[in-house]
């Protein structure tokens, strides 16, 4: 199942008359981690919900290869901001998911709290970990089932430099493993260290669709430069 | 005097007194079958609401908040007119017994239960609704976890309308009667009792009854701590 290249065709948005996303068109190959950024308010997070579905937009506006986002969601996974995770174990959150997934092999999740190195909060219940801690497990339940991408909300936004750098490895490591990877991002060092390609987006528009070391070099507006700047 | 009264109250209750006894057993057989029956409908179908997302969703909602604060009596009299002979129930037969009684405690606790399994299921799927959708789960996927997760509150939820149940007066009284060793049940003896100035059995089925409601608080609120 080929999904890519991802195609967003004319993509428009509003909520109560307000605009969100204004006429996004833009073609996304599969090998490399995607940076969505933009100040608050731009869009960012409302593009990835709608490139994973949990937003609905007319059939065509988004296609992965061939198919729609509804007929690929299998293959796709998200992790939001703020973590989200049921009040149970470490253990229980995974073993949810991978049931949810329908993944019968056995010891799967004791493959992924090997991957991630959560093991020493397996057996203690999402309410008690840290930001960190917490970021981590909702990294592991989006990779249950190896989607092919995954999308993350400003994943180390609230996070100190310590966890920042482990989840960034990680990150990259899923996206060296042929994950694609679509980030929303404020930090400007951390677009630099890991994104390879770059959208970027104000007021709901689309104004710049590039490669990272292009983005770093080109002329830009002072909007964007005074992202680049202060971001 | 209180202080005889309390005495020979304790007294009742240590010995075994056989009418305290029959009374208590009644009143918990009725009102435990009122609980499983209200919550067995209610906790699906708030549940249910939640993702029933049309114009009838807050609507229902509404009658049952608004049925939440009815009067026991005004229920009772409305079971009354149904059940009684005349009623278009007569043919039931259930005036005056365990069961006119058992519908009417079931009556009166379905809108709670549904009202406030409508409100923590809620706001669990506002907590979940990003996860859930993210997995691609079904309404009926959904809301087994939202249920599950709500769990305890959901027990918290339970163990009010039996609080209510049990704190019932009017409704059983005019369903129920209050016939001796059939449908008395603590509340309606406790009126009675009192009314025929044998105070302390009275105050023995009141000590009783204060003894669940303080039961019911403590695990209310150590459930709230676990959830």
């Amino acid at each position: 199942m080929n999904i890519f290249p991802l195609k967003i065709n004319n993509l428009n948005y509003s909520v109560n008359e307000n605009t969100i996303l204004k006429d996004i068109h833009l073609t996304c190959e599969k090998n490399n981690l995607t940076i969505i950024a933009g100040n608050n308010g731009s869009g960012k997070s409302t593009l990835l919900k709608i490139l994973h579905g949990l937003i609905k937009v007319p059939i065509n506006t988004v296609r992965w290869g061939d198919y729609s986002t509804s007929n690929i969601k299998i293959n796709q996974s998200m992790v939001f901001q703020t973590p989200i995770l049921l009040n149970r174990t470490t253990y229980d959150n995974l073993a949810y998911v991978t049931k949810k997934k329908n993944i019968t092999e056995k010891f799967y999740v004791e493959k992924i709290i090997e991957k991630l190195n959560i093991k020493i909060i397996s057996d203690i219940n999402a309410k008690y970990l840290s930001g960190g801690e917490r970021q981590k497990v909702a990294i592991a339940m989006s990779i249950i089932g190896s989607p092919k991408v995954i999308f993350m909300d400003e994943p180390t936004s609230q996070l100190d430099p310590a966890y920042k750098n482990e989840i960034e490895n990680i990150i990259v490591d899923l996206s060296n493993n042929g994950v694609k990877i679509f980030l929303t991002s404020h930090d400007i060092s951390q677009i630099r260290r890991i994104g390879k390609e770059i959208i970027f987006l104000d007021k709901g528009k689309l104004i710049y669709h590039d490669c990272i070391e292009k983005f770093f070099k080109d002329k830009h507006c002072d909007l964007v430069n005074n992202y680049i700047n202060y971001g | 005097m209180l202080i005889n009264i309390l005495e020979t109250a304790f007294n009742l209750i240590i010995t075994l007194n056989d009418d305290l006894f029959e009374i208590i057993n009644l009143s918990l057989k009725v009102t435990l079958s009122a609980l499983i029956i209200a919550v067995s409908i209610s906790i699906p179908f708030g549940a249910f609401l939640v993702f029933y997302k049309n114009k009838f969703q807050s609507f229902i909602v509404l009658i049952a908040n608004t049925l939440m604060g009815m009067p026991p009596v005004v229920l009772g009299l409305l079971i009354y007119t149904l059940v009684s002979k005349k009623g278009i129930f007569g043919f039931l037969d259930i005036l005056y017994t365990p069961t006119a009684m058992i519908l009417a405690q079931t009556l009166l606790i379905t809108p709670i239960v549904i009202s406030l399994t409508y409100e923590e299921i809620y706001k669990k799927n506002k907590e979940y609704d990003l996860l859930l959708n993210s997995l691609n789960l079904n309404n009926f996927s959904k809301l087994k976890t939202l249920i599950y997760e709500c769990r305890y509150a959901l027990l918290t939820v339970a163990l009010t309308g039996f609080g209510r149940a049990s704190a019932e007066v009017g409704a059983v009284m005019i369903v129920g009667g209050n016939i001796n060793h059939f449908t008395r049940v603590m509340t309606t003896a406790i009126a009675f009792e009192t009314s025929r100035g044998s105070i302390e059995l009275a105050v023995a089925l009141g000590l009783i009854l204060l003894l669940i409601s303080l039961l019911i608080t403590l695990l209310i609120k150590s459930l709230r701590k676990i959830s």
